[in-house]
């Protein structure tokens, strides 16, 4: 009821004005372009996540170094640390009135990188006890039959990730769709530049344009339930199929 | 009596786990649930505890109707087949759990768990905690635990099944000793029919969510009221339109009369007995066990023909549609 | 061997420019101008006022979520009823949904023109731009930690131990007190650290219902928000390295958490 009550009365609101109504506020030029805008930083985002993700979870669970306790521990931070910090230690570094004499203020890059920084745990968090499960015999065996190192990697390892893969990056799009704390300050809000979802809803709350940011918020809304739908059905199928 | 069960159904489901079923346990005995897995006998054993409740039909426990009483006020000794130690408790604050909630001074319960402990020797295990135990220790606590509350009954749920066959073996002989000097009546369920006969008074055979066959260890192996009893509870040998125990063919060298014509075809020297292979002139693989002494005698190799005879006696005739 | 020396140069390098070397930025900018400067910039009123809210949002929504999400896990491992997987899905919603999302939610029911907006106003009950739907605000964004760090932990504990102690006399309500809460304790001990850390942090939701007013409803990751939008760099920065310096605690005690879970 709780979680119901709060979500039913954006999409009543929503759909006050009839379906056309819905579909005008929707299409403006300015939601347009954050919609698109958020769609496309997310799967930048994502996409280098998966990445990068996948390699600090290899070299975690695979690699030995001093120092690995706390780097696994690090991995956590953005979980705990505020949205709002986050960014702004972001521009502390890479702002205007950063050491390296160039700024991502105000630029789609800045976006991204406030994403990555936030969503960082989660591709990690999701392949790492999948990487430690996976049994080391099957890849031997694969050597043994006489596949290389890339070999295996491609056709023993990664298909065994894909799964874990696939649901930490759900998860991090999801996240990367609604995101606001971040990338208020880093972003600059410039309507049609850097304006993601999340910042044209608050601004339509503020300025008291109540429907259209009820209207966007359930376009988000929508988005984010099928994905999560999706990351839960793929869990299920793969329970099923694996045991 | 002690426990008595009277048209007990119960439904998971689509599945009928117990179909009207009754039971009469008697006042100190020991007695085994037996049957294959899905006949129903560790449901019958919830039911009995209350950890279960029954769809229809009624529990009785010493003479009082229990059928609605919650596990908690039933008085009953529970043993789980994985221990269900409480992980984060010392072996004494484990036995000592059901005193604890029964508000009995300190001390009283101090002096109880010794006992306890002695009793299942776990004396030196006090302080330590279930993680630090072997699998057969685990159980033993499990049990002085159940004990510790001193139940009408005590029950167990296949109390050895996740043990090695050597610590089996030594729980088995060790639970009958304690059942002689505890004599709390106890019920154990089991899918292993030779731990049924070496353990128990009684037996209780269970098929299909009901009660096939109750009966002393002897008489169920001698006379199976059933093709599924006589099959479960020993090796069979199948004879005709009968079925026998491997035990109970001769093997003759001659023709005789009632004997039937067959060929070795393979035989297994087991220590003290013998096993043989063989095939009848219609193509039945038939299995017989002798001695030592006999299969000597009669120079038994592959190859051979020799003449079966069954003991009629202990034979069953065989109902195709009753198995 | 050196491919995979340089896979570790790779991902570190990657964890220090997009962790490391921003968070010490911020502590090297607080602590620039000396830790009295610091100081004086964290101890302005609106400072701390903002951080006793954060506290107040802390002390309502944590203990409030670990009550509901204990026995929601509970209900979702051992009863099997019709909707179960509804409410399963349900629970992850939170997680799901953009935090302004949320913020705007509660102002369509609890705000002037909300669902509720008119009986509240008769009785004299402010919800939004006051703590109370701030305090809502975060027990909803925080709502799932607790019940999904219990309900493996439940799953993987088993009810043999429930029904060893019922069978020894213990009412339902010993065998939780005595027997489950025992045994499911990492678990909840890690759901409320990462409730902790989302409820001190959080900032779409709340900011929505806040307005924002410095003194009354600035939490504070907000007064971090409205110090920077000020020019207030010191005080940005500083507000900053408090929230950071208590992530750092979160994650240093999951961590230690972790550990005493394995060594059991």
């Amino acid at each position: 009821m709780f979680v119901l009550l709060p979500l039913a009365a954006v999409i009543a609101r929503s759909a006050q004005g009839g379906a056309s109504a819905f579909w005008d506020a929707v299409t403006t030029p300015q939601a347009v372009s954050a919609l698109e805008l958020t769609v496309g930083v997310s799967l930048a985002t994502v996409a280098i996540n998966l990445v990068f993700g996948t390699v600090i979870a290899w070299v975690l669970v695979r690699d030995e170094f001093p120092g690995k306790g706390i780097v696994k521990g690090l991995i956590d931070l953005p979980f705990a640390l505020p949205t709002i910090v986050a960014g702004l230690t972001l521009l502390a570094l890479y702002g205007p009135k950063g050491p390296f004499g160039f700024s991502v203020a105000f630029t789609r890059v800045g976006i991204v990188l406030a994403l990555l920084f936030v969503t960082l745990p989660f591709v990690v968090r999701a392949v790492q006890p999948v990487l430690l499960e996976l049994d080391r015999e099957m890849e031997e065996a694969a050597a043994s039959l006489g596949a290389g190192r890339r070999t295996v990697f491609r056709r023993i390892i990664l298909p065994n990730l894909m799964p874990a893969m696939l649901a930490g990056v759900g998860l991090a799009f999801a996240r990367c769709m609604g995101e606001f704390g971040a990338v208020v300050l880093i972003s600059g809000n410039l309507p049609f530049k850097t304006e993601v979802a999340s910042v044209f809803i608050f601004g339509q709350i503020e300025s008291d344009n109540v429907t259209a940011a009820a209207a966007v918020s359930v376009v988000l809304l929508a988005v984010s339930l099928l994905l999560l739908m999706g990351v839960a059905a793929a869990a299920r199928w793969r329970a099923r199929h694996e045991g | 009596m002690s426990i008595e069960v009277v048209g007990v159904s119960k439904r998971f489901g689509d599945f009928l786990a117990l179909d009207d079923v009754s039971l009469n346990v008697r006042d100190g005995s020991l007695t085994a649930l037996l049957g294959p897995s899905g006949s129903g006998k560790s449901t019958l054993l919830r039911v009995i505890a209350g950890l279960e409740l029954p769809d229809s039909g009624t529990v009785h426990i010493r003479g009082a109707d229990t059928t609605h009483v919650p596990a908690q006020r039933r008085g009953v000794g529970f043993v789980f087949q994985h221990y269900a130690a409480f992980k984060h408790m010392t072996v004494r604050d484990n036995v000592g759990f059901g005193l604890s909630i029964r508000k009995r001074p300190r001390a009283e319960i101090r002096e109880r768990v010794d006992q306890l402990l002695e009793l299942v020797h776990l004396s030196g295990f006090a302080h330590r905690y279930p993680a630090q135990l072997s699998g057969g220790q685990r159980q033993r606590m499990a049990l002085a635990r159940a004990l510790a509350v001193e139940p009408a009954v005590l029950l167990l749920d296949e109390p050895f099944g996740a043990l090695d066959a050597n610590v089996r073996k030594e729980l088995r002989e060790w639970l009958r000793d304690l059942h002689e000097r505890v004599h709390v009546t106890t019920v154990f369920v089991t899918h292993d029919q030779e731990e049924a006969m070496e353990v128990a008074e009684q037996i209780v055979v269970m098929n299909e969510a009901r009660v096939a066959q109750v009966a002393p260890p002897r008489e169920l192996y001698e006379h199976p009221g059933s093709e599924f009893v006589m099959r479960f509870v020993g090796p069979v040998a199948e004879m005709g339109n009968e079925l026998v125990r491997p035990h109970d063919i001769e093997i003759l060298p001659l023709p005789d009369w009632g004997a039937e014509e067959a060929m070795v075809r393979r035989v297994n020297h087991l220590g003290f007995e013998v096993r043989v292979e063989l095939e009848t002139t219609d193509g039945r693989r038939v299995a017989v066990q002798v001695t030592r002494a006999r299969a000597v005698e009669l120079e038994l190799e592959a190859g051979q023909i020799v003449w079966l005879r069954p003991d009629h006696r202990g034979a069953l005739r065989a109902n195709r549609s009753a198995a | 061997m050196r491919a995979s020396r340089r896979l570790r140069a790779v991902a570190l390098a990657y964890l220090a420019l997009l962790l490391v070397l921003p968070v010490g930025m911020v502590f090297y900018r607080t602590f620039e101008h000396g830790v009295a400067a610091a100081w004086a910039a964290v101890t302005t009123p609106d400072a701390i006022h903002a951080f006793w809210l954060t506290l107040l949002m802390v002390a309502v929504a944590v203990p409030a979520n670990t009550v509901f999400g204990i026995g929601c896990a509970l209900v979702l491992v051992r009863q099997r009823f019709p909707g179960k997987a509804l409410l399963n899905s349900l629970v992850d919603v939170p997680f799901a949904v953009s935090p302004v999302v949320v913020g705007l939610a509660l102002v369509l029911l609890y705000g002037r023109a909300g669902w509720f907006g008119t009986w509240l106003a008769d009785h004299g009950i402010q919800v939004i731009f006051a703590p109370l739907g701030m305090i809502l605000a975060t027990i909803f964004i925080s709502l799932p930690f607790v019940v999904r760090e219990v309900v493996p932990v439940l799953r993987e504990v088993g009810s043999e131990q429930e029904e060893a102690a019922s069978t020894l006399g213990a009412s339902p309500w010993q065998a939780f007190w005595r027997v489950t809460l025992p045994s499911i304790r990492w678990g909840v001990a890690y759901g409320v650290i990462l409730t902790t850390a989302r409820a001190l942090g959080e900032f779409g939701a709340v900011s929505v219902v806040s307005g924002k007013l410095a003194g009354q409803t600035e939490t504070l990751p907000i007064h971090v928000e409205q110090a920077f939008q000020n020019f207030d760099l010191a005080g940005a920065y500083s507000a900053s390295v408090v929230l950071a310096a208590l992530a750092l605690l979160t994650v240093l005690s999951m961590n230690l958490i972790k550990r005493e879970e394995v060594t059991r």
